[in-house]
């Protein structure tokens, strides 16, 4: 415990103001925080994260869990890393946006949309990003689900 | 005066690699630019799904012609901390050493493509020469010039002998020599001066807010790197400045490249001649336990940051890879409004932007997935009954 004392600090200072919002946080090692919370509470915690000093959110990593979809928030203060792990149920995935915080997270959003069918509340509408616009819309390739099937003409090639 | 909208890409001469931003111009003057990115996609996170760890290195290391070393450092990261393997100190070593080799490299190469959009092209001429010197390096070290493949899990796959590092110094002194000159040059040269001064200009609170990261923050005054801020491979042990600049500008992320070669040739000095002792690597197990695992790096280009995790199999169950570039974009678009159509390309070039890197994670279309390879004698073939029906016989050749 006493090894990281920063890090203890803070996992308890997020327990103690997000309360009933966090849970299942751990201080994995040295400058590693891992956490979950309630979508609901998302763009609060990132705020107040952000006003702590955690002022560089450094990407979203998108996940399939099989009952539920869901993505990590890698939040940093360039020394500590705080990861924030939100669930969503894969029959209604949403979760809202944090452009309000952190505009630069707009291509991260997207990519959770595009590449996991995660519906990001707030998210102005605009151009696909990463995948092109003619690709299927209710197809998310890096869901585990989807599988990539090689076209016909190419195995004939072969 | 009317405002008008011109794409600029994904297809520009200006433009090294596809991406697309869209102008509102008024006049010369650029009142906004929208980024849209994604011409570039391979599906690799996908793919590492598919593959085992080791074929993961090799997949990883194709995610950046220029910073191959760094995604792969990266991602073995994460690999030996979830199999809790403890490296050797001398492979670490030598990774930092190739590592800082690799930014010598990609600096140089981008002060040429610095030099060649602000119209300067002898400097492109002269940094591409010098960068042959760092390029002889590593293929000495590692027997490849771009993907070094010097990693494996576990530690390195080739140690460093007594003439090899005779040959880095002796290298590494001339480009030193070099560097004076062109740091000389960056902050004396009338044209670099008008071409880079007060131009795409970032403040230090929009590099906050947009993300910044690597020497595009630095020249803001934002002191924000990944080897100093939380020590990996053996930086805690190496001697070096975080250089920073506080113009702002594009002459501000010249001065910031000039100067961290200069320390970039400290350190490998300093990893050369404390080189350890003991064996560059250590057996790793294929399967590795269920876990996760988040760790950057501080790239050429910036914050490289990889998750990875794992299920028990030889396989990853998710990875996730995010380049500077990406995290570096939505301040490009801040530096251009305002600013004039004639330094876009300059601009753009300014955070050294990778598009292979950051548009890394797609999938093919599968309804136009039609691939078609030519090999170099079918090329030729071609080339030769192109010119043929033009009238010129070149099939003796």
């Amino acid at each position: 415990m006493s090894d990281f004392e920063k890090e203890e600090k803070m996992k308890s200072d997020i327990e103690t103001k997000f309360h009933g919002a966090v849970s299942n946080a751990v201080v994995q090692r040295k400058n590693r925080v891992w956490l979950d919370c309630e979508p609901a509470k998302l763009p609060e915690l990132l705020a107040w994260l952000k006003a702590e000093g955690f002022n560089h959110l450094a990407t979203i990593t998108g996940f399939d869990e099989g009952e539920n979809l869901g993505a990590y928030y890698h939040m940093t203060d360039t020394k500590m890393l705080i990861n924030i792990k939100v669930r969503t149920p894969r029959a209604t995935p949403s979760i809202p946006s944090v452009l309000a915080s952190f505009p630069s997270a707009v291509s991260y959003e997207k990519e959770l949309e595009d590449m996991f069918g995660i519906k990001i509340a707030g998210l102005p509408a605009g151009r696909r990003y990463p995948l092109p616009e003619d690709f299927p819309t209710d197809q998310y390739p890096l869901r585990k689900d989807w599988k990539f099937v090689q076209p016909a003409e190419e195995m004939e090639a072969k | 005066m009317s405002k008008i909208t011109i794409p600029f890409g994904p297809q520009h001469p200006a433009l090294k690699e596809p991406e697309n931003f869209m102008l509102v111009l008024e006049g010369e003057q650029i009142t906004s630019a929208g980024i849209n990115l994604g011409y570039n996609h391979r599906g690799m996170e996908k793919a590492a799904e598919e593959r085992t760890y080791l074929q993961d290195l090799y997949l990883i290391e194709r995610v950046c012609g220029i910073c191959s070393h760094s995604h792969t450092t990266c991602y073995i990261t994460n690999v030996e901390e979830l199999a809790k393997c403890e490296t050797p100190k001398r492979a670490l070593a030598i990774r930092t050493l190739i590592g800082e080799l690799e930014r010598v490299h990609s600096h140089l190469l981008w002060l040429g493509v610095a030099g060649y959009e602000m119209g300067f092209e002898t400097l492109f001429m002269y940094t591409w020469r010098d960068r042959e010197q760092v390029l002889d390096c590593l293929e000495l070290l590692s027997g490849n010039r771009v993907h070094y493949s010097i990693n494996t899990i576990g530690g390195v796959r080739r140690d460093i002998t007594a003439e090899q590092k005779t040959e880095v110094k002796k290298r590494i002194n001339y480009l030193m020599e070099r560097t004076n000159y062109y740091i000389k040059l960056a902050t004396e040269e009338p044209t670099v001066l008008a071409r880079t001064q007060k131009v795409g200009k970032l403040p230090l609170d929009v590099a906050i807010e947009r993300g910044a990261v690597g020497p595009t923050a630095r020249a803001s005054g934002l002191a924000r790197d990944v080897r100093k801020d939380e020590p990996y491979l053996i930086y805690n042990e190496l001697d070096f400045k975080v250089i920073t600049h506080n113009t702002c500008d594009v002459f501000g992320r010249l001065v910031v490249r000039a100067l961290e070669l200069v320390e970039s040739y400290k350190m490998i000095h300093q990893v050369i001649d404390n080189l350890p002792e003991g064996p560059i690597a250590v057996k790793v197990p294929m399967k590795i336990a269920p876990g996760e695992a988040v760790n950057h790096y501080e790239a050429p280009r910036g914050e490289d940051i990889h998750y990875l995790k794992s299920n028990g199999t030889d396989k990853p169950e998710r990875l996730k890879v995010r380049a500077p570039t990406l995290a570096n974009l939505q301040s490009v678009a801040y530096m251009m409004e305002g600013g004039w159509l004639a330094d876009v390309p300059l601009v753009i070039a300014a955070i050294d932007p990778c598009m292979s890197c950051t548009d890394r994670a797609a999938v093919w279309d599968a309804k136009k997935g039609k691939t078609e390879v030519y090999s170099w004698e079918e090329m030729r073939k071609m080339g030769i009954e192109h010119y043929k029906r033009r009238g010129v016989d070149f099939s003796k050749l």
